[in-house]
């Protein structure tokens, strides 16, 4: 890395200031040093290498704010290790912060004290962002979404063509020449979103989401404009081009006067606007948000779909997103829609707010550089599953999905990845009187 | 009140002043400002905060170290005791012998657990590493301030040496980790705070029909 200007650690150092309540202060002063996170990380736990513990990420950052904003720090820095902001300590931050934290949060729950890891990390990466030192293989997958509208820069005539192909899909799936998938229309109660990843690699799973508001008769749509559920940004730590991503889709419910969001299946995407991105915007939402997963559970609440209980005979697993989960409250609607129609599902060991990250998150999908790291890592993953027994790993999260089809392959598991709208819609009982 | 408890006074004003300058900083910049819409309750998750969630059961830092976990618990009831005490012994107050007896030996006890987690933090290499002159400072002047409390208690000739030793430690409670004793309550608060405002904390269990209960 080159050497740092002024502007450079006058920018890094601007997140220590400008505090909007004292959570910041807090945790930047709580940690002791007792080292008893480590073992809650997949880093540490896979690799069992001391940087890689939480505690260090911590430190890293709150070492540089004890440099700058202590008293120790300014006359004894030796004493309690407060460090300069300069090349050295931001090579090791971006080692640390990007390429071995993917912000699952589970040494957060874990915590002798309560230290906010995950957001410690979190403003560590907002830091490097102020001084443009994001890794460029995730600046890019920012810049994507800034300048194109999706993160995969996919051409609007391609994933509209991609929409039609996967209307005949639907089509033909349902027996049923009026089952479409809108396409801007204004007015609906639903606007639904999409991961690009979707368009992209795996176009069934929209067909499978449409197949489900098809048999619930929702009224629903898509926009061609802005349907890009991920928010890259929130990994990269610049608020700025979070907040205009986020404000488009914000926006795109006015334009198409919408009354309710429902997020696709992703997990960051989902925390990104569903728990940051009124914080980016200072704005409380105008209309409803929720995710596809308590969406489709209200539907089998409501009795608008019917799932064959008969239909999915292998043993099925459920593979938590930690940003839905762990982070996003979401933990048990997916449980209840498996339990309404796989009867052999097992869950991993831990599971729910405990479980452990795929590997995948915080950006790391993006970051090729670390990709040796990264499935590394996933063997505490691809273990879970395979002491599971499992033949079906469902997770409500594209990101997982892909993370989760590398497992699959690196680690031989011989296991059939699905979206939780895909399993869903494999069991749908269609009523023939659907519109 | 002799020389020695003149320093003191001074070293517990300044540690309460300094203490002080931490607590209201917190308080003045407030709790967080959340735009986005409730999931949960936040007085619940908070209080669950502070209770089921330090639950050793559910933290990997206790469990899956549960010696540590025990002698980290009865040190700082070790300290809490030498607080305690600090005052007693200022005050002059009379102690019946059982009652000094059993507080000297659980602060051999607890001065025990301080040197055991001191030595640990010495010989593990990732602890060690991770470690600065502060961490072992701040054990050093609490762990003696235990040995001491118990030393006064048993043999009033050290006066003048404990009391300096609880001035060292009062004049550099703020300025070093000690202070998480302000900002650990202020961690789990704005823990609670996250967890509840998302409908995390306090857990909910799943029931067979579907439906969820507190
Ligand atoms: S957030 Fe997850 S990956 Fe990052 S340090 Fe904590 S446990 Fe490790
Ligand atoms: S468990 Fe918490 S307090 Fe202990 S080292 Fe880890 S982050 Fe710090």
């Amino acid at each position: 890395m080159g050497e740092l200007n002024k502007e450079q650690i006058r920018k890094g150092l601007q997140v220590f200031q400008n505090l909007s309540d004292s959570k910041l202060i807090t945790h930047l002063n709580s940690c002791v040093h007792c080292g008893l996170c480590a073992e809650s990380c997949i880093y540490y736990l896979a690799t069992k290498e001391n940087r890689f513990t939480p505690a260090r990420k911590v430190d890293i950052v709150a070492s540089i704010y004890r440099r700058y904003h202590t008293i120790t720090g300014k006359f004894l820095p030796g004493l309690i290790n407060a460090r300069e902001l300069n090349e050295e300590t931001t090579d090791e931050m971006v080692d640390l912060l990007f390429g071995a934290c993917t912000m699952c949060g589970r040494c957060t729950m874990h915590c002798s004290i309560g230290v906010d890891i995950e957001y410690l990390v979190r403003v560590g990466r907002t830091m490097l962002s102020n001084m443009g030192m994001v890794p460029a293989t995730l600046q890019s997958t920012v810049n994507a979404a800034v300048e194109t509208g999706n993160n995969m820069s996919i051409p609007n005539d391609e994933f509209i063509a991609t929409l039609k192909w996967m209307e005949e899909e639907l089509i033909d799936e349902v027996n049923n020449p009026n089952a479409k998938i809108p396409v801007n229309e204004s007015g609906k109660r639903i606007l639904y979103t999409l991961n690009p990843r979707e368009p992209k690699f795996f176009p069934l799973s929209i067909s499978a989401m449409a197949k489900i508001f098809f048999a619930a008769g929702e009224s629903w749509t898509l926009s061609t404009q802005m349907y890009d559920v991920t928010n890259y940004a929130y990994f990269s730590g610049n608020p700025d081009e979070a907040r205009l991503i986020a404000l488009r889709l914000w926006n795109e419910m006015g334009n198409l006067n919408a009354q309710t969001l429902v997020l696709a299946e992703c997990g960051h995407g989902s925390r990104a606007f569903r728990w940051e991105a009124p914080n980016y915007l200072q704005e409380h939402f105008p209309f409803e948000v929720k995710t596809s997963v308590e969406c489709i559970a209200d539907y089998i609440r409501e009795g608008k779909i019917h799932l064959d209980p008969e239909k999915i005979k292998d043993v099925v697993t459920l593979h938590d997103p930690c940003n839905l989960v762990r982070s996003g409250g979401i933990i048990h609607e997916q449980r209840y829609i498996l339990n309404r129609f796989i009867a052999n599902f097992v869950e991993m060991t831990p599971h729910g707010i405990d479980n452990y990250c795929c590997g995948g998150g915080g950006g790391q999908l993006s970051m090729s550089e670390y990709n040796e790291r990264r499935m590394k890592i996933a063997e505490i993953k691809a273990r879970q599953i395979r002491n599971t027994g499992a033949s079906v790993v469902v997770t409500p999260c594209h990101n997982c999905v892909d993370q989760l089809n590398q497992i699959n392959v690196f680690f031989k598991l011989g296991v059939r990845i699905k979206t939780l709208a895909e399993i869903v819609a494999d069991a749908l009982i269609l009523d023939t009187e659907s519109p | 009140m002799y020389w020695y408890h003149w320093i003191t006074l001074g070293s517990l004003g300044i540690c309460f002043a300094n203490s002080l300058v931490h607590f209201l900083r917190l308080i003045r910049l407030g709790k967080p400002m959340d735009y986005s819409s409730p999931a949960g309750k936040i007085i619940p998750s908070i209080q669950y905060s502070f209770t089921g969630a330090m639950n050793p059961v559910k933290k990997e830092s206790a469990f899956l170290h549960l010696p540590t976990y025990f002698a980290g618990i009865i040190y700082h009831l070790g300290t809490f005791l030498s607080i305690l005490m600090f005052f007693l012994i200022w005050s002059d107050l009379p102690l019946q012998d059982i009652l000094i007896y059993s507080i000297v030996s659980f602060l051999l006890i607890s001065f025990s657990c301080g040197i055991g987690i001191l030595i640990k933090r010495l010989l593990k290499k990732g602890l060690r590493d991770l470690s600065n002159p502060d961490d072992y400072l701040s054990n050093l002047l609490v762990t003696g301030f235990q040995l001491m409390t118990g030393i006064v208690l048993l043999w009033n000739q050290a006066y003048p040496a404990y009391f300096i030793l609880s001035s060292l430690l009062l004049l550099y409670f703020p300025l070093s980790k000690l202070k998480h004793a302000i900002y650990f309550f202020a961690a789990r608060y704005h823990l609670g705070f996250f967890f509840g405002w998302r409908g995390i904390w306090p857990p909910k269990k799943l029931e067979r029909n579907g439906g969820w209960e507190n």
